[in-house]
Order: C-alpha cells, then sequence, then structure tokens
C-alpha cells in the first residue's frame, strides 16, 4: 500500500479584515497517497488557491495540522518549512514565475544551486533537453514564448526530484493547443519520476486525467 | 546561495538597470565625499603652508624672557626646524638724525616658512633674499631711507653698534597686523644684538623661537614644554585671528557642505534600494518556493548589495580621483601655489563612507526582503509585511549620525543638523499629511488632468507625504548650503572691503596736518579724518591707585591679565566714530564741558570698569580726570584707526599731540610715500598692503572651494529627485495604464503628472524654506558665530522653484509612463 505524503487534519485558514473575520478554509481533511495525481477544483474565491499554499509549506494554517511527507508543517517556521520545501516539493505557477536575470540554464539550476550541489549544470541541461529546449538554454524568459517558459519552469520543477509536484492552473495562461501540450509534458515527467501531482485547475477536462478530483466549495470540500 | 549565484543575479542586475540608480546614488555618494575630501586635503595643506608664511613658521613660542635651551634641544629631538629672533624698539642714528624703529634680529635659519623679498632702491617691488644679514650688516625699510637720509652702503648706529646698510628690506612674512612693533623695520643679525648693548635687564624685548616641521611633532612639543605661564604657543589661529576664523568657517562649512551631499546621496541610496526591494519581491517569493530559506535570501541579497557597493565604491573613487583632478586643472590659473600631493585619508574617507551609505540607507530594505511570503507566487494580491520602522529608520539615524560626527568631529554641529532635520519631519510630515488628506474627494475624478492629480496626491496620502518630505528636505539642504555660502562670503568679503584703509600714518605733528591731509587727499584713492594721538596712563580709578585697583582685581579672579596702567594711545573726539557702536551709556554732546572718557567693551571687561567710573590719567606728568560715560565697541575688521580709550575734546584738548591716520594706496601709488616721507621724514608708516592682500587671497580661494562644494551637493540632490520619483513611479505607472486603458488621453496624463508634481514641488518648497530658514539660524548663530539674518527672497523663490524643478525632473522621469502603451503596462503589473 502506498504512503500518505501529504495529509490535512481540520485545517483552517481564517483572516481578520477591516469587515471583520473571513473565514477562508473551514476543517478541510485530506490525504494524498505517493504517485497520486490530485486535482483541486472550485470556483475563484473558494480557497483552493489558499489550500494548495497551505499544503505546500508556502502558508500555514490558523488551526489543524498539514503533514508533507515526513515533516508536520503546522509545527515549523518559515525557516525550516523552506528546507522541506526545497527537499520534497516542486512547483509549476500559472505565470510561470522564472527569474528574468537567469538564463534557462540557469533557472533549472537554481533548486540544486540553493541546495549547494555542485553537479547542478549537467542534470539541468538533461532536464532541459527532455523538455525539448536544449537549444534555448542560454535564453533569458523575456527571449521565450509562454509555453517554453512554462516548458523550463516544469524542467524546474523537476530539477530537485520532488517528492511531491503542486501546480497552479499551470495552462492558465496558455493557449489550448500550446496548453495540452504542457499538460501531456507534465504528466509524461510525473510519471517517468514516479511524482505526487497536486494540481489546482479550473479546466474540468484536466482534471480528468488526474487519478482524484477534490472540490472545494465556500472554503470546505464539498462531496 | 552561493556566491556564484549572487555575483551572477548580481552582475545581470545591474546589467538589466535594476541596480541603476542605486549604483550611481552610491557612486555619487563615494564620488563627493573622495572628490571634495581630495580637493579640500590638498587645499587645505596649501592655505595652511601660505598661512604659514604669517609666522614665517608652522608656530611660534614667544615670550618676553629669554627663550631657555631645553626648548631648542627638545624641538629639535622633535626633529623640527628652529629658527630664532628677538624684536625691540630702539632709536636708529645716522649722523644727526635719528628715528625710532622697531628692530628684529634673526638668525641665519630665519624665515622657516615665507620669503624675505629685499631690494638695491627704497620703493621698489622686490626680489627674493637668499639669507639674512650678515653680522655687522642691517637691512632697512624703505621708508627709512629718507627719514634718516641714508643710502645702500651708508652706516647706521644701533645702540653702540655700527652697522652698514645691505639692503632695502622691502618685506617679512610674519610682519603680521600686530601693531605691537610700530614704526619702521630694520632687519639685522641676531649676533650683533650683544655688541648694541640695548638689551638690559627690564629691556621690553620679544623673544620668539619659530618651529617647523611635522603637525604630530609639533603637538608632541607643545605637550612636552613647560609653556604655562611665561611662553605663549603660537599657531596661526592665535597669531592672526581673522585668517584663523575665516579658515575655521571655511573647514566648517567644506565639511557641512561634505556631509549634507553624503546625508543627500544617501536618502537616494534608500530610496532607490527600496525599489529595487520592491521590484524582487515576487523574485524572492519563488525562490522561497524553491526550497530559499529567510537565511539564505537575507545573505543573497546581502551579498548583492555588499557586491554592487564593492563596484559603486570602485566606480565612486576613480570618478572623485577625476573630478577632484578636473576642480583642480579648472582652478589652476586662480590658485598660484603648488597644492601639496594628497593623503591617503581621502580615499579612505570614500571607502568608508560608501560602505556607511551602504548598510545603513540600502541594508533595510535588503533585510526586509527575507520577510516576504511565498504564497505571493500564487497570491499576487498579498501584500508584504512593512518594512521595520525601526530598522529602517534606525538604521539611517545611526548612519546619518556616524557620518555626522566623523564629518564635521563636532557634537554641536551633529546635534544640531540632527534636531533640525528631525523637527522638519516632524512638523511638516504632519501638516503634508492634514493637508493632502483634508476634503477626500470620491474617485478617481478622471475629468480633467487637474482633478486627477488632486485625486492621485489624496488616495497615495501616505506615500506622497514622504515624498513631500524627501523633496523638502533635499531642497531645504541646498538652501541652506546656498544661504550659508552667501553669508560667510559676503562676511569674509566685508572683513577686507575692496578699499579698505592699507595704510597708516603716525607721529604727524599737529603742524603738520593740515599739509598732511592735503597730500593724501590730492594722492591716496580714500582717506580718513586725522586723529589726535597722546600717550598717556591710567593712574588711579575713583581715586584708588591703579597698581591696588589692579592686584585687588588679579586677587579677586586668580589671574594676572593685561596691566591697567600700561601706556596706552588716547584720543579725543566730539563726534562718535564711524566703526563704533555704543553699547551702554550715551555718546556725549558735541559742546559738552565736562572730561568724560568712552572705554571700548573688552577693555572695560578686562579691568571691570562701568559707567560712573571716574579714571585718572598721567600725560606727560600731568594729571587729569574723567569719568566713564559710555562703554563701545569696535569693528576691528575696518582698518580705520580704533582706540580703546577716547576721551571727550576738554579732557585733552590743551595738551600737545601728535595726529596719526588711515588711507587706501594703490600698488601703483605707492612711490607716493617718497614724497610724503620726504616732505615730512619724521612721520612713521606702517604698510598693511601686503597682509591685506594676502588675506583677500586666501578668502578668495576659500570661497572657490566653498561655491565647488555647492555645486556638487546640488549634483546630490538632483539624484535625490530622481531616485524619489523613479520610486513612485511604479504606483504611478499602474493608475495612469489604467486611465489610459479606459479612455484617457495622453494629454490628460500629461497634465495630471504636471500638477501632480507642481502640488508636491510646491508644497515641498513651503516645507524647504521654513526649514531651511530655521536651520541656518542656528547654524549661523550656534556654528558659524554670524549675525543671524531672515531671507524673504526665499519664500516666494523656494515653492515656485520647488514646483518648476520637479515638474521638470518628474516629467522627464515619467516619459514611459505616457510612451508606453497602456497594454503593456498593465501585462507587466499582473
Amino acid at each position: 500500500m502506498s504512503r500518505t505524503v501529504v495529509s490535512a487534519k481540520n485545517v483552517e485558514k481564517i483572516v481578520e479584515t477591516a469587515a471583520g473575520r473571513l473565514v477562508i478554509l473551514d476543517g478541510i481533511d485530506l490525504e494524498i497517497n505517493e504517485r497520486e495525481t490530485v486535482a483541486i477544483v472550485g470556483a475563484s474565491g473558494s480557497g483552493k488557491t489558499t489550500l494548495l499554499g497551505i499544503l505546500a509549506g508556502l502558508d500555514s494554517a490558523t488551526a489543524g495540522s498539514v503533514h508533507l511527507v515526513d515533516a508536520e508543517l503546522s509545527q515549523l517556521d518559515e525557516e525550516a518549512r523552506a528546507g522541506v520545501r526545497g527537499e520534497y516539493v516542486g512547483f509549476v505557477f500559472q505565470s510561470f514565475q522564472l527569474l528574468g536575470s537567469l538564463t534557462a540554464l540557469e533557472n533549472v539550476m537554481l533548486p540544486a544551486e540553493l541546495r549547494g550541489e555542485r553537479l547542478a549544470e549537467a542534470q539541468a541541461v538533461e532536464l532541459l533537453e527532455k523538455v525539448g529546449l536544449k537549444h534555448r538554454t542560454t535564453h533569458y524568459p523575456r527571449q521565450l514564448s509562454g509555453g517554453e517558459q512554462q516548458r523550463v519552469a516544469i524542467a524546474r520543477a523537476f530539477a530537485s526530484n520532488p517528492t511531491v509536484l503542486f501546480a497552479d492552473e499551470p495552462t492558465g495562461n496558455l493557449d489550448t493547443l500550446t496548453g495540452e501540450k504542457i499538460i501531456d509534458l507534465l504528466f509524461d515527467l510525473n510519471q517517468a519520476f514516479g511524482t505526487t501531482l497536486v494540481m489546482v485547475t479550473h479546466d474540468s477536462r484536466l482534471a480528468q486525467r488526474c487519478d482524484r478530483t477534490i472540490a472545494i466549495e465556500a472554503g470546505r470540500i464539498s462531496p | 546561495m552561493n556566491f556564484n549565484l549572487v555575483r551572477r543575479m548580481a552582475m545581470r542586475d545591474i546589467r538589466s538597470g535594476e541596480m541603476g540608480l542605486l549604483l550611481v546614488a552610491l557612486v555619487v555618494a563615494v564620488g563627493t565625499v573622495t572628490s571634495i575630501s581630495l580637493f579640500v586635503d590638498r587645499l587645505q595643506q596649501a592655505l595652511v603652508q601660505e598661512s604659514a608664511n604669517f609666522l614665517a613658521a608652522d608656530r611660534q613660542i614667544s615670550s618676553s624672557r629669554e627663550i631657555p635651551d631645553s626648548f631648542r634641544i627638545e624641538a629639535a629631538a622633535q626633529d623640527l626646524r628652529i629658527a630664532e629672533t628677538m624684536t625691540f624698539a630702539s632709536m636708529v642714528f645716522a649722523g644727526d638724525v635719528n628715528q625710532l624703529v622697531s628692530v628684529k634680529a634673526v638668525d641665519a635659519s630665519y624665515p622657516l616658512r615665507g620669503k624675505l623679498l629685499v631690494a638695491d632702491e627704497p620703493f621698489r617691488e622686490g626680489d627674493v633674499a637668499t639669507g639674512v644679514p650678515v653680522a655687522g650688516e642691517v637691512w632697512l625699510d624703505s621708508r627709512l631711507f629718507p627719514a634718516l637720509d641714508v643710502a645702500l652702503g651708508d652706516w647706521v648706529e644701533v645702540g653702540l653698534a655700527k652697522l652698514r646698510i645691505g639692503r632695502v628690506l622691502i618685506s617679512e612674512p610674519d610682519r603680521g597686523g600686530s601693531f605691537f612693533d610700530f614704526g619702521p623695520r630694520l632687519l639685522m643679525n641676531i649676533k650683533d644684538v650683544p655688541a648694541t648693548e640695548v638689551v638690559q635687564p627690564g629691556s621690553r624685548i620679544s623673544y620668539r623661537l619659530l618651529l617647523a616641521g611635522d603637525e604630530e611633532n609639533l603637538e608632541v612639543l607643545k605637550g612636552a614644554l613647560p609653556l604655562e605661564p611665561n611662553f605663549r604657543w603660537v599657531s596661526i589661529r592665535e597669531s592672526s585671528p581673522r585668517i584663523g576664523s575665516a579658515l575655521d568657517r571655511a573647514e566648517s562649512f567644506l565639511l557641512l557642505g561634505g556631509l549634507l551631499g553624503v546625508l543627500l546621496a544617501g536618502i537616494a541610496v534608500a530610496l532607490s534600494a527600496h525599489r529595487y526591494a520592491a521590484r524582487h519581491y515576487d523574485h524572492v517569493g519563488v525562490l522561497k518556493t524553491l526550497g530559499a530559506t529567510p537565511r539564505q535570501i537575507l545573505f543573497g541579497f546581502l551579498s548583492i548589495m555588499l557586491l554592487v557597493g564593492s563596484v559603486a565604491i570602485c566606480g565612486g573613487l576613480l570618478v572623485g580621483g577625476g573630478l577632484h583632478l578636473l576642480i583642480v586643472e579648472l582652478l589652476s590659473a586662480f590658485i598660484p601655489v603648488a597644492l601639496p600631493s594628497p593623503g591617503i585619508r581621502p580615499l579612505v574617507l570614500g571607502a568608508v563612507t560608501g560602505l556607511i551609505c551602504a548598510l545603513s540607507f540600502a541594508m533595510p530594505a535588503f533585510v526586509h526582503l527575507k520577510g516576504v511570503s511565498p504564497m505571493r507566487v500564487i497570491r499576487r494580491d498579498l501584500g508584504v509585511p512593512p518594512a521595520s520602522l525601526w530598522l529602517s529608520y534606525g538604521a539611517a539615524l545611526t548612519g546619518s549620525v556616524l557620518l555626522l560626527i566623523w564629518y564635521s568631529q563636532s557634537l554641536l554641529l551633529t546635534f544640531w543638523t540632527l534636531i533640525g532635520a528631525v523637527a522638519v519631519v516632524l512638523v511638516f510630515g504632519t501638516l503634508s499629511y492634514v493637508l493632502l488628506k483634508s476634503g477626500r474627494v470620491v474617485g478617481m475624478q478622471a475629468r480633467s488632468g487637474w482633478r486627477l492629480a488632486i485625486s492621485g496626491l489624496q488616495r497615495r496620502s501616505r506615500e506622497n507625504t514622504l515624498q513631500i518630505l524627501i523633496f523638502g528636505i533635499a531642497i531645504m539642504l541646498l538652501l541652506v548650503l546656498v544661504l550659508l555660502r552667501t553669508a560667510l562670503i559676503s562676511e569674509w568679503r566685508a572683513q577686507v572691503p575692496e578699499e579698505a584703509a592699507n595704510h597708516f600714518l603716525m607721529n604727524i605733528a599737529s603742524d603738520e596736518v593740515t599739509a598732511v591731509q592735503q597730500l593724501i587727499d590730492d594722492n591716496a584713492t580714500a582717506g580718513d579724518f586725522l586723529y589726535p594721538m597722546i600717550r598717556g596712563r591710567v593712574v588711579a580709578v575713583n581715586d584708588e591707585d591703579a597698581n591696588s585697583y589692579q592686584a585687588r582685581l588679579s586677587a579677586s579672579r586668580g589671574d594676572s591679565g593685561p596691566r591697567l596702567m600700561s601706556e596706552r594711545n588716547l584720543t579725543w573726539t566730539d563726534t562718535q566714530p564711524i566703526n563704533n557702536t555704543v553699547v551702554s551709556g550715551q555718546w556725549w554732546a558735541g559742546d559738552t564741558d565736562r572730561a568724560e572718557v568712552s572705554l571700548e567693551k573688552d577693555y572695560a571687561d578686562d579691568f571691570n570698569l562701568s559707567i560712573g567710573d571716574e579714571l585718572s590719567f598721567d600725560i606727560g606728568g600731568q594729571l587729569i580726570k574723567a569719568q566713564v560715560s559710555n562703554i563701545r565697541t569696535l569693528e576691528w575688521e575696518s582698518m580705520s584707526p580704533n582706540f580703546f580709550i577716547i576721551l571727550s575734546p576738554p579732557a585733552l584738548r590743551s595738551f600737545p599731540s601728535t595726529y596719526m591716520t588711515s588711507f587706501f594706496l594703490k600698488r601703483s601709488e605707492k612711490v607716493f610715500l617718497n614724497q610724503l616721507l620726504t616732505a615730512h621724514p619724521t612721520i612713521t608708516v606702517i604698510e598693511i598692503d601686503a597682509m591685506i592682500e594676502q588675506i583677500r587671497s586666501i578668502v578668495d580661494r576659500v570661497t572657490q572651494a566653498v561655491e565647488l562644494v555647492l555645486g556638487l551637493v546640488l549634483a546630490s540632490g538632483c539624484l535625490v529627485l530622481v531616485a524619489s520619483i523613479q520610486a513612485s513611479r511604479d504606483a504611478r505607472m499602474a493608475e495612469h495604464a489604467l486611465v489610459r486603458a479606459l479612455g484617457g488621453t495622453r494629454r490628460l496624463i500629461l497634465s495630471s503628472l504636471a500638477a501632480e508634481f507642481a502640488i508636491l514641488g510646491a508644497l515641498a518648497g513651503i516645507v524647504a524654506v521654513v526649514g531651511a530658514e530655521l536651520t541656518v539660524a542656528v547654524l549661523q548663530s550656534q556654528v558659524f558665530q554670524l549675525e543671524v539674518s531672515v531671507h524673504p527672497w526665499i519664500w516666494p523663490v523656494g515653492p515656485l522653484a520647488g514646483a518648476l524643478i520637479i515638474v521638470i525632473v518628474g516629467l522627464l522621469g515619467s516619459r514611459s509612463l505616457i510612451n508606453t502603451p497602456p497594454m503593456l503596462v498593465l501585462r507587466g503589473l499582473n
């Protein structure tokens, strides 16, 4: 039986605003197993992005506990959570989020460099080859198309050999055709690396490609 | 983050222009300090060297007692060069003719600084002498030749010694402005002094030991010698207070100017660092999602800052060095003396300033980056926690205080500058905020540029308050510098007016008055009237013997000040002399029949004399009594005859007196002295034109340096304006792109921007004017010892100039706001 790599128990996220308390997440319970692909869906403002952030250790919950691989995130400070992210987590974002001041190759090398690994370059070249961008290694993000930028981002996400890959609307900024190619690439690499995929999306066709779909409505998981 | 990554990110940021303004601001800070310090360092060395000519040495030890051998041995041990002089008054005889002269006996090393000028004919331009008079020889002032009716090669008698006239003495470096050694100069060799036998117990002789060498060694010597109470240590500042105070004020001003330049550049550094940081929030968010810890972020960005700081420091040192060479080249025509090589200190000063600027002004923005939430990567609407106010302002304040103390070496100057800055920030920050907040309008009011501007100002009232303060402080600092420069320069110029008297005539007999007055009126460019001069001494105060009065005074004060019963020059007049201000009591009526006396304030204070006291004078054996009716202050700088003691006409009119006067003579008119002395050989002429010229040349040079500093600080000020406009550019860009996307014309945006900048500039101008007036008043009274004055002209000029400058700089800096297609702007923002 597969082990659980992501779990949330009674997770709440409440923020104080000028207009009063705003409940964003209200008692979320979930478990995601190793190598599973899960889509989190919901309307705008339902809290799905906030949930992704909390599960990935980018944000902390107001109450409840979140387990990521071996770490209990709710008991860690930002310094330790960063360590967990660096070790277990990869990200793909809607707006690609490449560093404009680094080339494609340097962007892919970044996670390994942050961990202080020396053989970052060879591995990064190999990954860029896998996403079909070996000839674009020295290009800066602004010299690449949207689809190419997202491929670099995918290569970077797998550069740390993550246990869990979190993706936030990975095709949101791309046209349909390019989006489909990117998704194919994402699922192929996910398969090849044996990674667990947790993806926030609006796209029902994309959600259907996942093993499981979790729907969020007004901060709760809808049955 | 490893070093390679840091280096790559830093270099990429520099290349892409992200670091541009920060880099330029740091380069300007370092460059300003380096060029000012290099130039000032060299100029000060040159000024000190030239000023040292006034002493003919770097320092003097002066005394009415013989200088002990131990002093010479100690000076030699400190590796200092020494020379000795003796000055005394004596009668000199040439056949039947005699004349009171001021004898200066010097040894072969004299002078240690400056040059003796001699000629072979009286009243000529001199050439540099190669030595001093050899034993058996004297050199005489030009005016002694007609007075004694002698020529070169003739013999004169000084005391019992018969000495041959070798050269005409045109000038000596340490003639100075002291009126103690009256009379024309006779320069002789110190070896001949014993033969004259004029030095007897009780003779009034001024002994001087001249010293030259390293500043440090001089200071060591000063500490090592038992100087008090009989020996006086003399430096240029004590010896010539006029030049001393000009130098002091110039130094304070240059330091203040350099400092303000750095503080302005510091503000620019802080603004551009915060903008850089703000543009890197997403960057940090991404790094954090990839596993970068807050510590790694902190280390990485601080490393980037230090790397960029190091590049800026190197660049700044090069720019500063180049700029200073350019300045030296530009001013070379005006600086006749060769500037000594600069020391290493200015370079160290520049580098350390760059480091302090980077750490205190830029660092808080970089430290703040570690707090950016990684959630920002998926939730752009998430704000960033504000930078710690304590850290931002604490670091900037600490850096400013460090720099202030280091530059000014004065806690007083530091204190007042800080008080001024804090007061301005508090008072005007609140005022600007309230003004901007009042009458809040609804919506963006995009119907007209003017309304759009006002609504924008109000919506971003916090940012705009800060911007008004920054603009205001920048303009204020510039105004402070302009006002102080004007005050200082006019003060210096006033000390030596263009046609200040540069010759004094003394010993004019009463039957010569009309003829001499006529000669002066006919030949001199500007003259004064003739004052009667009578020698006399105070012998009693309120019928108490002057000796016992002084003994009582000294006992109560525990010191031995000047002597009350010394013989002094007295004069009488019915009208209050120009440049004399009565500070207590009243000037006597023109037809008074009472014996009244007017005292100079310091003199009255020294002897504890006040209005109503009765002074008894001994004048040539006759006693007169006069009552103190007023106390005056004098303008010593006026170069007019000044008297400590003036009596009313009834007190002195009946006494025989000689007369004195002063007048201005151009160099080309100096031959008139020959005519005057031939016709009136017993008159004593004191020439101070060389000294005045020297003072004026120093003042001119200091003025140039002051103006140069002002120029550099202006450049820093402009940089702050650009940085500040850049810092607020992103917020404006977002709003205006939206207005344009919704149909706003370029003209609307342009007029709105112009109106916004004009309002900001005008408000900043008001802040600047009030702040500048207050700061200048405090600096004038507390630091520069000048009279406090208000400057009505800056009140309209400040806000108008503020509006104009900010509109120009602002529109130039916002061109892209108008020219970039709104789509690009909006896409870039999302």
